[in-house]
């Protein structure tokens, strides 16, 4: 006991830390912390990022405001990627038929391999994902003139082939649709998502959120129509969004052609809706978008090149270029001809690069199968995945923060992407020197890649070129727009839509390649609250229809193919679909991603179609183990979120009166707005946050008893009327009147002068009535000891760890606040408004997200309190928030 | 019904509630007394050094400023520690024993830091801005104590929350103008006049200027 009062008296530290290292670099200048701009791909095209590392470790991830694929913001994949990147369970071994290999036994393999090929490379075979890399396209072209028999195949199980073909049939070429949401006025978006995650959604969310904010300024919002058959971000945010099923898609984007007049229709359809979002996009002209998206047919893609074609939108509201990735074709197709081939036996070498076609292409095409007939197979991946196990040799591949490389971005602007750490597995090759040692000259991927822009920027300007490449985080301007002219023969309708229940495959809204990432497990989808794992979406009659309710087992059955599912009845969802995400039920993604949820790809045709028709619904009558933060629908009841319309002000927040005594606030008074209107619901700033703050991750099962630990939660709530719903960020609100500070026993949470509510860790002795207290239910308890799991290289030193049985929440990012304090003071200047950015609004896609002094008149957050669309949550209960709101504004005139 | 307990019982259990309460009484003032003794502050020990450096030579022989190898005493929030090329760049020349600078020839040869122990390190949840407290006008031997007469790098202070908090409670009498920080005499002149850092803004709480130096989120996080 007297051990225990000792340490209580001496504050639990001081003498453990005597004597720890510390590091003195060999060389340079002492830079702690440091930026680098690179790029990271997702669905092989490019977002750009800055890559903040300390003492040489990556640790944050934050958008490259020069790349205009980021303009600053980051996604929920770029945020995660620095977890992947320090992922125990990569693959860290070379392996043969699983057995750990050295890199002399694999070079003499290859080596051999190489010998028995036949001199015109008949049987060989490259396997990648999708790419818009300009070295791995000329790398793979040179491997291709070097071996004429060989060939290339992709798997891309996200592809939409029907665009392809969409602008096949109407431009004879294929053409890259580049949406400006900022100068549209009137958005059509048949299945598409322009909001919802993509590599294009960054800036396609800013350009919407800034086309919201003139419209707000003018006094008229620019439309947005959704007509999709299952709930997507951007339906979320419609003016009117048009639950369709997609045997109806075609029919009702010919009766919105017909309606604007499009030349060249093979036959009129019909939908009650169309002539109110055709008289819109009539009006709207030039500044009209037609938006066609996955799992669309190629007539509707079709369909609405040629609408923005009669409306005349290319230059204004939308650009056409050549397609960013390295050589367009069907990439179902491309897969199912390797298959062929490998059933064939045809193929007796085949390399996969960073790709994992056993788990991602659809079970019906038979790829394992056929991976058994072929002669030598070498896998190169982050993980020892699905693909990897059933290959014979296995090669560990640098992760992208640690290899260098180039992309493209989703407008063809190109990017370096330069190395931001040493190598955290050894052994580990990059894809471009495994490319090059098959040529017979093996090059480091940094040679391949300065070889690549040697030849497009010319000798003498690579030097300068390359540097400022390097320096800025972009390698050239965007592609050049195309203005190809419609052919007059390009409405092919499509074959009749099939009948019944109809299985939509769609990707998951969390979840990419990288099912290893606990942050992406954890974060709860947008449209539906699950977390570790996925559900089959069930409209609400049918799932009545079947006495389904929420979370139960159901037995999918398409073609005899089956699979159990957990039920998700979702608001929104088009009547006689379900929608099943892709992604889940991984049998090799680690102790992190396997058997969360079920695989998609068992039900998928093998041709790859996001569509099927005839899907059987089996309940088993069991549950299923299902993790949801949110129920289905969460009908804003309460009015926690008040919506305007345009013109509209709500009456100004005013301080409630209070049993506590007031405090003067001189000098700084932090403060954030968030502006409903403009939040998407994207997530990106909770992922921001957890990187940010060393938020552990704690599982399904603590998930499901409600002990998540997310310092921001984003709260949705379901309206009846459009749009269908809000996206709400909660933070902590830092009262001023704060109900958690009073009832602590032992002073653990308190206000520091600048209105920060602190949480003293120290202190706390984990009564938890500060939370019980918090009207917000915005403070998080440690019910476990995380900090064996968040003590890794990849923390972030600046903010503690947090052990057991403390509380813990928002702190407004006060290590941000403090050290651009201590800079300023420094160089013996002000703070500059705009300076201390929070992490979660640095992430922000639509600058929903302000923070700063509200005691500046001048400043942008003082601006916006002053806004007539302000308001408080929980106002009544006089606890004086600092984080105020900005409401959403519905539409007015739309019918 | 006879008694359960004897009278001896009874005078056992009060004489070992006494004894317990002596004890703890006694533990606490061990407890109180041990928290201020030095050594649980490793005030005055050396720790294990890669090298035999000694400041006594550097810094009161040589006379070396703080700021040749500790560059960033003045920006950052790190003093920063010397580069091996930075102590090489002098010891190729002077005093080149090769076997005592190893760690360092390894260390350029690898491109691998120099791995020094650290005699001042403060608890994770405390951030500490060196330059901020420059600019504040501390001089270095505040905190460090005589450096110059150290032959091996100890804590002169404790670097406590209590002892921190005493100068952040009233912190002129160790202020000096910012020019006499890395000077080695006493320093004499008025601080520098707080205009942006938080000493700017004194509170007023309940009628008492409080500074804002004493907010929990001053130092802790």
């Amino acid at each position: 006991m007297s051990a225990s009062v000792a340490l209580a008296a001496a504050g639990c530290d001081g003498p453990e830390e005597h004597g720890h290292p510390l590091h003195a670099r060999a060389r340079g200048t002492e830079q702690e912390a440091a930026s680098y701009a690179s790029v990271l791909d997702l669905e092989g095209l490019g977002r750009g990022v800055l890559v903040r590392t300390r003492g040489g470790h990556a640790v944050k991830i934050e958008g490259n405001p020069q790349h205009p694929a980021s303009l600053g913001a980051t996604d929920i994949f770029a945020e995660a990627a620095v977890l992947s990147l320090h992922d125990p369970e990569r693959s860290q071994r070379i392996r043969h038929d699983g057995a750990p290999q050295m890199p002399r036994q694999l070079n003499a393999a290859l080596a051999a391999a190489r010998d028995a090929l036949p001199p015109d490379g008949a049987g060989l075979r490259l396997l990648t994902g999708p790419l818009a890399s300009p070295t791995l396209a000329r790398l793979i072209g040179e491997v291709l003139n070097l071996y004429p028999g060989a060939r290339w195949h992709r798997c891309d199980p996200l592809a939409d082939d029907a665009a392809l073909d969409g602008s096949l049939a109407a431009f004879g070429r294929p053409v890259a649709v580049l949406p400006d949401l900022a100068r549209a006025r009137a958005v059509l978006c048949l299945g598409a998502d322009p909001l919802g995650p993509g590599p294009a959604q960054l800036r396609q969310a800013r350009d919407w959120s800034v086309a919201r904010r003139n419209g707000r300024a003018a006094g008229a919002l620019p439309h947005l129509f959704v007509a999709e058959a299952s709930p997507s971000l951007t339906g979320a945010r419609a003016d009117r969004r048009i639950p369709l099923h997609p045997a109806e898609a075609e029919s009702f984007a010919r009766a919105v052609a017909a309606t604007l007049g499009v030349p060249g229709l093979a036959s009129s359809g019909s939908h009650a809706a169309a002539a109110g979002v055709a008289e819109a996009l009539r009006s709207a002209g030039q500044a009209g978008l037609v938006l066609a998206g996955r799992g669309q047919s190629p007539a509707v893609h079709a369909l609405a090149h040629a609408m923005n074609h009669t409306l005349g939108a290319a230059g204004t509201a939308l650009r056409l270029t050549a397609p960013p990735m390295a050589r367009p074709e069907r990439m179902t197709a491309s897969l199912a001809a390797l298959v062929a081939d490998m059933v064939a036996g045809q193929v007796t070498h085949l390399l996969i690069l960073g790709s994992n076609p056993v788990q991602e292409a659809p079970a019906a095409l038979g790829f394992a199968d056929a991976l058994r007939r072929v002669g030598v197979t070498l896998h190169a991946g982050l993980w020892f995945d699905e693909t990897a196990q059933r290959c014979h040799w296995h090669v560990p591949l640098r992760h992208p923060l640690e290899a260098w490389g180039d992309s493209r971005a989703f407008d063809g602007t190109p990017a370096i992407r330069q190395p931001v750490t040493r190598p955290l597995v050894e052994v580990a090759y990059e894809e471009a020197s495994l490319l090059s040692a098959l040529l017979g000259t093996p090059l480091t991927a940094r040679a391949a890649v300065t070889a690549t822009w040697r030849d497009v920027w010319g000798e003498e300007s690579f030097e300068s070129r390359w540097a400022e490449a390097l320096e800025t985080g972009t390698a050239g301007g965007p592609a050049p727009a195309i203005a190809p002219p419609l052919d007059p023969g390009w409405d092919r309708p499509g074959r009749p839509p099939s009948t019944g229940l109809t299985a939509i495959f769609a990707p998951d809204p969390g979840l990419r390649e990288d099912a290893q990432n606990a942050w992406l497990q954890e974060m709860p989808r947008p449209m539906t609250g699950i977390a570790w794992g996925n559900a089959a979406l069930f409209d609400p009659q049918t799932a009545e229809r079947l006495a389904l309710s929420p979370g139960d087992e159901v037995e999918l059955i398409l073609d005899g193919r089956r699979v159990l599912a957990a039920c998700w009845p979702t608001p929104g969802q088009a009547p006689g679909c379900v929608t099943l995400p892709l992604g889940g039920g991984r049998a090799a993604a680690g102790a992190v991603g396997s058997e969360r949820g079920f695989d998609a790809n068992l039900l998928r045709p093998a041709d790859g179609a996001w569509l099927a028709g005839g899907l059987e619904v089996r309940p088993t009558g069991r549950r299923a183990a299902l993790v949801a933060t949110a129920p289905p629908h969460r009908p804003d009841g309460s009015g926690a979120v008040p919506r305007l319309r345009a013109g509209e002000e709500l009456p100004p927040i005013t301080p409630q009166a209070s049993l506590h005594p007031s405090w003067p606030q001189p000098g700084r008074a932090w403060a954030m707005v968030i502006d409903v209107d403009a939040c998407i619901g994207c997530n990106a700033c909770a992922v921001a946050c957890q990187a940010e703050n060393n938020v552990p991750v704690v599982g399904p099962a603590e998930l499901a008893r409600g002990r998540g630990m997310h310092w921001l939660r984003i709260d949705r709530h379901d309206h009846p009327q459009a749009p269908a719903a809000s996206f709400q960020p909660v933070p902590c609100m830092h009262c001023e009147k704060a109900p958690c500070e009073p009832v602590c026993p032992v002073n653990a949470t308190v206000h520091d002068n600048e209105g920060l509510n602190v949480m003293v860790h120290a202190r706390c002795i984990g009564t938890r009535t500060c939370s019980n207290n918090c009207p917000y239910k915005v403070r998080r308890f440690n019910w476990n000891d995380h900090r064996p799991s968040l003590d890794t290289a990849r923390r972030n030193v600046e903010v503690p760890l947090r052990p057991r049985g403390v509380m813990e929440k928002c702190t407004y990012c006060s290590h941000r606040i403090s050290a651009a304090r201590s800079a300023a003071a420094v160089e013996g200047r002000a703070l500059r408004d705009g300076e201390i950015e929070t992490a979660c609004q640095r992430a922000c896609p639509t600058q929903a997200i302000t923070f700063g002094d509200l005691n500046a008149d001048d400043s942008a957050v003082a601006a916006q309190r002053r806004d007539g669309r302000s308001y408080a949550l929980l106002e009544h209960l006089g606890t004086r928030p600092r984080t105020t709101y900005l409401a959403p504004v519905v539409p007015g005139d739309t019918t | 019904m006879p008694q359960i307990f004897s009278s001896r019982a009874d005078r056992l259990l009060r004489m070992a509630m006494l004894a317990a309460l002596a004890a703890t009484l006694l533990a606490s003032v061990v407890a109180f007394a041990h928290a201020r003794f030095g050594g649980v502050w490793a005030l005055g020990q050396p720790a294990s050094q890669p090298i035999p450096f000694s400041h006594a030579v550097h810094a009161g022989g040589l006379g070396l400023d703080c700021r040749f190898c500790h560059a960033a005493v003045e920006t950052g929030p790190q003093a920063g520690m010397p580069t091996a090329e930075t102590c090489l760049a002098c010891h190729t020349r002077v005093w080149n024993v090769t076997a005592q600078f190893a760690p360092l020839a390894t260390a350029l040869a690898q491109d691998t830091p120099v791995t020094w122990a650290s005699t001042h390190r403060l608890p994770e949840h405390v951030r500490f801005h060196h330059g901020a407290h420059v600019q504040a006008g501390v001089t270095c031997q505040t905190c460090h104590g005589q450096v110059w007469e150290m032959p091996r790098t100890v804590k002169a202070e404790p670097l406590s929350m209590g002892w921190c908090i005493d100068c952040h409670r009233d912190p002129a009498p160790r202020q000096g103008p910012v020019e006499h920080v890395f000077t080695r005499d006493a320093s004499s002149g008025p601080p520098p006049e707080p205009r942006f850092g938080l000493a700017a803004h004194p509170v007023l709480h309940q009628g008492v200027s409080v500074s804002a130096l004493t907010n929990c989120s001053t130092c802790h996080r």
